[in-house]
């Protein structure tokens, strides 16, 4: 349990670093959303929306993570049932037929390139913030079925 | 797969809950194995036995596995 009370106070640092970078990059994209040209399409504004958006997403995840972390890490029964909630190994099977582990990972890659092409071509854009949505939402799906047949 | 778990949490007066933080394990799984839609691995099997001080045969009922 000292090895995993040791994760949890690095996963701890590791989001509120997050934290501080979502509210910094946030800050920043408020005032450059001031900037924006009278001629800017509709488009060059949704990507920003989107970003802004992500941002701020990953913002308040990694706040309402640290305030869940900083809870369990005071209290030994959540910090067990934090623990016994990563290993067990009903969930284990659950989110490996899912696919989670490595479609996290990909939604993550496909929307940093996504935010990349936003710059290039829209479409591209378009076509990979449909797909990681569609990605996501079919692993939700499994893992709803999953989770009510087992 | 049947098992005795829910008899035996009665007679011991332990909710899931209890019972899952003694295990190792989360109270949705020790539902799912006591109505019988999850079969626990050897391990979860052995620990929760033991937590009852019983074997696993006492605690499991195997005689499904045993049809082909």
């Amino acid at each position: 349990m000292e090895e995993f009370r040791t994760k949890v106070k690095r996963r701890i640092i590791l989001a509120s670093g997050l934290t501080l970078v979502a509210v910094a990059l946030g800050i920043y994209a408020v005032f450059s959303l001031q900037n924006v040209p009278d001629d800017a399409t509709m488009s060059a504004g949704f990507i920003s929306g989107f970003q802004f958006g992500l941002i701020m997403s990953i913002g308040i995840l990694s706040m309402v993570t640290v305030v869940k972390l900083r809870r369990a890490l005071n209290d030994e029964i959540k910090l067990k049932v934090l623990y016994n909630k990563e290993h067990d190994e009903r969930l284990k099977t659950i989110r490996s037929k899912a696919g989670q582990p490595l479609l996290s990972i990909t939604s993550v890659l496909m929307i940093i390139a996504a935010i990349i092409a936003g710059y290039f071509n829209i479409v591209v854009f378009y076509t990979l913030v449909a797909a990681v949505l569609a990605q996501l939402a079919i692993s939700a799906g499994v893992k709803l079925v999953c989770m009510t047949k087992m | 797969m049947k098992t005795r778990i829910k008899e035996l949490r009665k007679e011991r007066k332990l909710s899931q809950e209890e019972l899952a933080l003694e295990v190792g394990t989360t109270r949705q799984t020790i539902t799912s194995i006591e109505v019988g839609k999850y079969t626990a691995s050897l391990v979860l099997a052995y620990k929760i036995a033991h937590y009852f001080g019983l074997t696993i045969e006492e605690v499991f009922d195997f005689s499904d596995a045993n049809e082909f």
